[in-house]
């Protein structure tokens, strides 16, 4: 699909190089506004919203931060890890924020799997429903998110 | 009415050709900005460089070496350098790092300002000890599942001086997650008398460019390039006792700063605090009780926050804020060391600044 002057500035953003190495898409060719879509088809199918996910997201981060880098059990069957390495990270869509480089690692003891992201990530799923491109080292699928984070629908 | 259409199109034909060949033109000659000097602290140092490149990139061709934790792509902050002459207007780019107070000291990030002309900088005269090492990978050793020490043994130059507590820059090469050279910052947990070798104490990050590249294709004999050393965190001179805070691979810069007390016949009153998760997650034990041995007046406290019931646990448990809320007072004449994670330091000083240490005396490496 044919995307907006602001989406195609943001697009050369996310490319390898501008603000980390490899970027934000990957080796995914397509468009910005398809890859929104694609995966905002996704959440929608799963009957959740991109601000379900990033709340999970951020419940799981906060609780998290609580185990000062070390794993933390949270809820009945979860372990949280919250740790961070050097450095902040403008994000590509704009806006006078840094994120810091923090990790969540979260695993889901029930199902007996486990889902990285980092701050980044979540402010990409709550303001823009992004989960990175295809190929790239940080994507995300939305349906991992929900499944193991077990994101309920929203009231 | 064809021949007006034929000499119309070879008409804008024509204008855009010329344009683009000015447009060649400009980039070879006004793009070019040929060689330019930099002047450094009042002309105690003058280079000449090729126009047009970051001034970190410039300098490290140099050899001179500006920390930078994110090998120069302006997601650091560390390359803080002033330049007094030919800066010219800040770039959007370094605007989130800079204070008021550096923007108007003309502070510039040195990954983000291109030296297009002349330049005069000011940077810390510590900075011209920082070198380039070549080393070869002595030995790599597993301290707990997820954390790895690594030796360097430095071949060119053979020695490097240091204080305890400092960190080197890491270059990782081109391989599976990278293709192109990275640098990333770790302390060093040697002693500063251990001067031929380096020992690093390097966490798995998930993705981590770096920590990926040593906990799976780093081996022992390989050759590695370092450089260094920065930071400012280091044991003060004073006769005020001691409290150490980690976790982790915060480990490495507070057991060189020990060692070092051991190497100087430093005896003040010592605790150091080290929090773990379980038994998995705690390592360096014995290198601990020897250090206890050799300094007359030092206790390593490490704290599981989630013992398991298979473990033969007897020490301190709970996060290692209520350790340290628990079993420190009387902080009269008490400075704090801490390092580790942005939470964990901000819980810590928290926690020391209600026993009534006074934040100027907590001194940190923060991973952030």
């Amino acid at each position: 699909m044919k995307q907006s002057p602001l989406l195609q500035h943001i697009q050369q953003q996310m490319k390898p190089g501008v603000i980390t190495l490899d970027g934000f898409l990957g080796t995914d060719e397509r468009n910005l506004i398809d890859i929104l879509i694609d995966d905002d088809g996704t959440v929608r199918r799963l009957g959740r919203t991109h601000r379900a996910i990033a709340r999970r997201m951020q419940y799981f981060r906060d609780a998290g931060y609580e185990g000062l880098g070390e794993f933390i059990k949270v809820d009945d069957y979860y372990e949280v890890r919250v740790d961070s390495v050097r450095g902040k990270l403008p994000s590509p869509f704009g806006g006078p924020a840094l994120y810091q480089k923090v990790n969540s690692i979260v695993r889901n003891l029930k199902l007996g799997r486990e889902i990285v992201y980092t701050d980044m990530h979540i402010h990409f799923a709550r303001d823009h429903g992004f989960y990175e491109g295809k190929g790239s080292l940080f994507r995300i699928e939305p349906e991992d998110l929900i499944t193991i984070l077990e994101v309920p629908p929203e009231a | 009415m064809i021949t007006t259409l034929l000499i119309s199109v070879g008409l804008v034909t024509s204008i855009s050709v010329f344009l683009a060949l000015l447009m060649v033109i400009a980039d070879a000659t006004i793009a070019n900005y040929g060689e330019v000097g930099i002047s450094i602290n009042e002309g105690s140092k003058e280079l000449t460089v090729k126009g047009g490149q970051p001034l970190l990139k410039a300098l490290n061709e140099q050899g001179i070496f500006i920390p930078s934790a994110c090998g120069g792509r302006g997601s650091c902050g560390l390359c803080k350098v002033q330049v007094l002459q030919g800066g010219g207007q800040v770039l959007p780019t370094e605007l989130p790092w800079l204070s008021e107070e550096e923007v108007q000291n003309n502070v510039r990030l040195s990954c983000q300002f291109k030296v297009k002309q002349d330049v005069e900088i000011k940077i810390p005269e510590e900075l011209f000890l920082v070198k380039a090492f070549q080393t070869k990978v002595a030995r790599i050793r597993d301290l707990t599942y997820d954390i790895k020490e690594v030796t360097l043994e430095l071949i060119d130059p053979p020695e490097i001086n240091t204080q305890a507590g400092q960190f080197i820059q890491f270059q990782v090469p081109e391989y599976e997650l990278t293709d192109e050279e990275v640098y990333r910052a770790y302390s060093i947990s040697s002693a500063p008398s251990d001067n031929k070798r380096v020992e690093l104490e390097i966490r798995l990050v998930p993705n981590g460019i770096c920590t990926t590249y040593v906990h799976k294709f780093l081996k022992e004999g390989d050759t590695v390039m370092i450089n260094g050393p920065y930071g400012d965190f280091y044991l003060r001179d004073t006769e005020r006792e001691i409290i150490c805070v980690a976790g982790g691979s915060g480990m490495a810069p507070i057991k060189s700063i020990l060692l070092d007390m051991v190497d100087n016949g430093i005896s003040r009153k010592t605790r150091y605090f080290f929090g773990a998760r379980t038994t998995k997650d705690i390592f360096l034990l014995d290198e601990m009780k020897e250090l206890e041995e050799k300094l007359p007046d030092f206790t390593f406290i490490p704290a599981l926050s989630d013992p398991q019931d298979d473990e033969q646990w007897s020490g301190e448990t709970g996060l290692i804020t209520d350790v340290i809320d628990r079993m420190v007072d009387n902080v009269q004449e008490t400075e704090a060391y801490l390092c580790g994670s942005p939470g964990m330091i901000d819980a810590c000083v928290k926690v020391l600044k209600n026993k009534g240490i006074p934040e100027e005396l907590i001194y940190f490496d923060k991973f952030a």
